[in-house]
C-alpha cells in the first residue's frame, strides 16, 4: 500500500494565497517541488470533462510545466475537447496522477512561502498575516 | 426470485439472490432522527415489499441477498425479525406470571424459531462463514419509555435441517428489581461507551429462562454462545430478533478510527448532492469520517479535507491510507475562517461544526459562514452538523436579520426576502426540544440565513447522548433575493 500522498495539480489550481491585502493577485501559487510522485489513477472521462471548465487553464499549464509534466498539453483549450479521448487522458494525467509530496508553494504577490510536507500543504497564517 | 438450491447457484453472480424467494423479514436499529433516511435508503438499495418504522427501528421485507443488505449505511444493526407484537400486558403483579408471559413470547412458538434458524443458517452459508460468536451488542433503553430490555442467551444445539425442534437448553431465572434500575440508563448507541458495564444474574432454582441483564457480550459469555437473541419490550411493542451479522452495520471495515458516527456522516453526504466531477470540501475534517463515507459512496468527485490540528491530520491520513482512498481525498492544514481557495471554486461543503467551548458562538460562526459562502459556487450545497446551541443561535440570527434593515448588515448583497410559506413559519417556532416523536424538523422557510445562503432542510438527530441538527443550505444567485413589495 502506498505510504505517501501529495498535492495534485487539480487542487493546486483552486488554491490562492489569502495573505492580507493580496486579493486575486495571490493566484496561482508558484510550486517548488523537491519530491514528486507519479502514480496511476483510474481514468474516468466524465470526471475529466466536468473538471476542465472549472480549471484556470493557463495556470494549469504553467504548473505542469514547472513540474516537468507538460507532456504535450496544449497552451490553449480547443473546442470539442470532450470527444477527444487522447486529450482527456493527457489532462487526466496532469490533474490527478502527478503529486507534490515535498516542496513549497509561494504567494506570487507577497512572497510568503507555504511548505508542503508529507503531501500536506500547510497554509495556516499567523494572526498578523491573515486578512481579517 | 431464484429457485436454485445453494449448490447450484453460479458463483459469479455479483449479488446472489437470497435462497428465500418470498423474502425474509428484517428490522434495523437506527439512530433517532435517521429513520426517514434509512427508509429511503432501503427502498433505493433493496427490492422490498414492505417498509415501515417506529422510533429507532425500521422494519422491512426483502429477498435481496446479504451483499446488498451489508450496503445499508444509515442503519446501526440488522436483525432477522422473529416476532413483533403489541406490548405485553402485565396483568398481574406475580413475578411468576410475568415470566410466563415473557417466556411465551420468546419460546412459545417453536416453528417460528425453526424457520428463523434455518433462514439464519442459510444466510450464513451464503456468506460462506461459519456461524460465529456474536460480538458485543448494544442495549438500548429509552428515557421516556417504561421499558425493560433484556437479552436472552440461549444455548442451542444446532438442529439438522428438517428437524422439527430445536433443543433449547434453558437456565435459571433472575429478579425483576434489577431491571427497574435500568430504566434510568441513558440511551446509548456506542458499543464501547456503555455506562453500566455490568452483568447481573441470579440463579433461582425454579423457572426455566435466564435473563442476563448486561451491556456487553464479551469474554467467556461471548465465547460460549453461538448467537444472541435481541428482545425489546416497551409500551409500544414487543420485538424479538436475531442479529444477521457479527458486527453492527455502523461499524465500517474501511474506517480505522471513527470520529463522527459513520451513519450520520453518510447521511450528511447523502443530502449534499455530490455529482460527478464535484469539488467537495470539509474545512474542519478532524479524522476525515465524512470524507471517507462520501468518497466511498460517490467516488467520482474530488475531495479536500482541512484541519488546524496536526494530530487530527495524522489520524485522517492514517484513515485514508487504511481505506485505500488516498487517491480520492487530499488533506491540507488551514483554518476554516481563512480558506486559501479561490472564490466560487467549491461545489459542496460538508462539515461537522465543532461542539463545545472551543468553538465560540457569534464571531466565529459568522466568519465561518462568510468564508464558506465565498468559496461556494452558485447552486452549491452546504451540509452542516450543528449543536443545539448553534442551531438555535443561527435560527435567532436569521430572524433578527429580517427584522432589521439591510443597511445594518455587514454582507454586501443581503436584501430582505419575501416569505415563501407563511404557514411554515409557525412550525419553525415550535420548541426544538420536542420529543423524538417528531422525527424530523423541516425548515421550509426560504429566507436567507446569511448573504446568499438559503436554508433548505433541517433534521434533528440523536448522537447517542446528545442531540444535533443536520442543516442543509444552498447558495443562490444574488438576483434571486427579492425585495419586499
Amino acid at each position: 500500500m502506498r505510504a505517501q500522498a501529495g498535492m495534485k495539480l487539480l487542487t493546486h489550481n483552486l488554491l490562492s494565497s489569502h495573505v492580507r491585502g493580496v486579493g486575486p493577485r495571490g493566484f496561482p501559487l508558484r510550486i517548488q517541488a523537491t519530491e514528486i510522485r507519479v502514480s496511476p489513477v483510474d481514468f474516468n472521462p466524465d470526471f475529466v470533462t466536468r473538471m476542465i471548465p472549472k480549471m484556470e487553464w493557463a495556470a494549469l499549464v504553467e504548473a505542469a510545466e514547472s513540474l516537468g509534466h507538460l507532456s504535450e498539453l496544449p497552451r490553449q483549450l480547443e473546442e470539442g475537447y470532450e470527444k477527444d479521448e487522447d486529450f482527456l487522458r493527457k489532462v487526466h494525467h496532469v490533474l490527478l496522477e502527478v503529486e507534490v509530496v515535498e516542496g513549497t508553494l509561494q504567494c506570487p504577490e507577497s512572497g510568503r512561502v507555504f511548505p508542503i510536507s508529507r503531501g500536506i500543504p500547510n497554509m495556516l497564517l499567523s494572526d498578523e498575516e491573515a486578512a481579517s | 426470485m431464484s429457485a436454485l438450491a445453494p449448490e447450484e447457484r453460479p458463483p459469479s453472480l455479483r449479488d446472489p439472490p437470497s435462497p428465500l424467494p418470498a423474502g425474509a423479514r428484517y428490522f434495523c436499529t437506527v439512530g433517532r432522527g435517521l429513520e426517514p433516511f434509512l427508509m429511503r435508503e432501503i427502498r433505493a438499495r433493496l427490492a422490498v415489499t414492505q417498509v415501515e418504522y417506529v422510533s429507532g427501528k425500521v422494519f422491512f421485507t426483502t429477498n435481496s441477498g446479504l451483499t446488498m443488505l451489508k450496503q445499508l449505511k444509515s442503519a446501526e444493526r440488522l436483525f432477522l425479525l422473529l416476532k413483533r407484537q403489541p406490548p405485553l400486558i402485565i396483568s398481574s403483579r406475580s413475578k411468576g406470571k410475568v415470566f410466563n408471559e415473557i417466556q411465551r413470547l420468546v419460546t412459545g412458538d417453536p416453528m417460528c424459531w425453526v424457520r428463523a434458524v434455518s433462514i439464519w443458517r442459510s444466510l450464513e452459508l451464503e456468506e460462506n462463514l461459519p456461524p460465529e460468536v456474536a460480538k458485543p451488542s448494544k442495549r438500548k433503553t429509552g428515557e421516556n419509555e417504561n421499558i425493560v430490555t433484556k437479552k436472552l442467551k440461549i444455548e442451542q444445539t444446532l438442529a439438522m435441517p428438517g428437524d422439527a425442534e430445536c433443543q433449547l437448553e434453558k437456565q435459571n431465572s433472575d429478579k425483576m428489581e434489577e431491571h427497574k434500575d435500568l430504566t434510568t440508563e441513558k440511551e446509548n448507541f456506542q458499543e464501547e461507551k456503555s455506562e453500566n458495564d455490568g452483568e447481573k444474574e441470579v440463579e433461582h432454582h425454579q423457572g426455566k429462562l435466564t435473563f442476563r441483564v448486561s451491556c456487553r457480550c464479551s469474554g467467556t459469555i461471548a465465547k460460549t454462545f453461538t448467537t444472541e437473541i435481541f428482545i425489546h419490550l416497551n409500551d409500544i411493542y414487543s420485538v424479538v430478533g436475531i442479529p444477521v451479522f457479527r458486527l453492527p452495520l455502523a461499524s465500517r471495515a474501511y474506517i480505522k478510527v471513527a470520529g463522527l458516527r459513520s451513519t450520520i456522516a453518510w447521511t450528511m453526504a447523502s443530502l449534499a448532492e455530490i455529482n460527478v466531477g464535484a469539488v467537495v470540501l470539509d474545512p474542519m475534517c478532524g479524522l476525515g469520517t465524512i470524507l471517507l463515507e462520501a468518497a466511498k459512496e460517490w467516488p467520482n468527485a474530488s475531495y479536500l479535507g482541512a484541519d488546524v490540528s496536526d494530530s487530527q491530520l495524522l489520524g485522517a491520513f492514517d484513515n485514508l491510507k487504511s481505506a485505500g482512498l488516498m487517491d480520492r481525498i487530499e488533506l491540507f492544514k488551514f483554518c476554516v475562517t481563512e480558506l486559501p481557495l479561490l472564490s466560487q471554486s467549491v461545489d459542496v461543503i460538508i462539515s461537522d461544526v465543532p461542539f463545545g467551548k472551543k468553538f465560540k458562538l457569534g464571531k466565529d460562526i459568522k466568519s465561518v459562514l462568510h468564508e464558506m459562502e465565498r468559496v461556494l459556487c452558485v447552486g452549491g450545497t452546504i451540509v452542516l452538523l450543528l449543536s443545539e446551541d448553534l442551531h438555535k443561535y443561527l435560527q435567532d440570527y436569521k430572524e433578527s436579520n429580517i427584522t432589521w434593515n439591510s443597511s445594518k448588515d455587514s454582507t454586501d448583497e443581503f436584501k430582505i426576502v419575501k416569505y415563501v410559506n407563511a404557514e411554515e413559519k409557525n412550525r419553525i417556532q415550535e420548541n426544538v426540544s420536542s420529543s423524538f416523536q417528531d422525527v424530523r424538523q423541516e425548515c421550509l422557510d426560504k429566507r436567507p440565513l446569511f448573504g446568499t445562503l438559503v436554508q433548505m432542510e433541517c433534521h434533528k438527530v440523536s448522537l447517542g447522548r446528545t442531540e444535533a441538527f443536520i442543516s442543509k443550505y444552498k447558495k443562490i444567485h444574488a438576483s434571486e433575493l427579492q425585495q419586499p413589495s
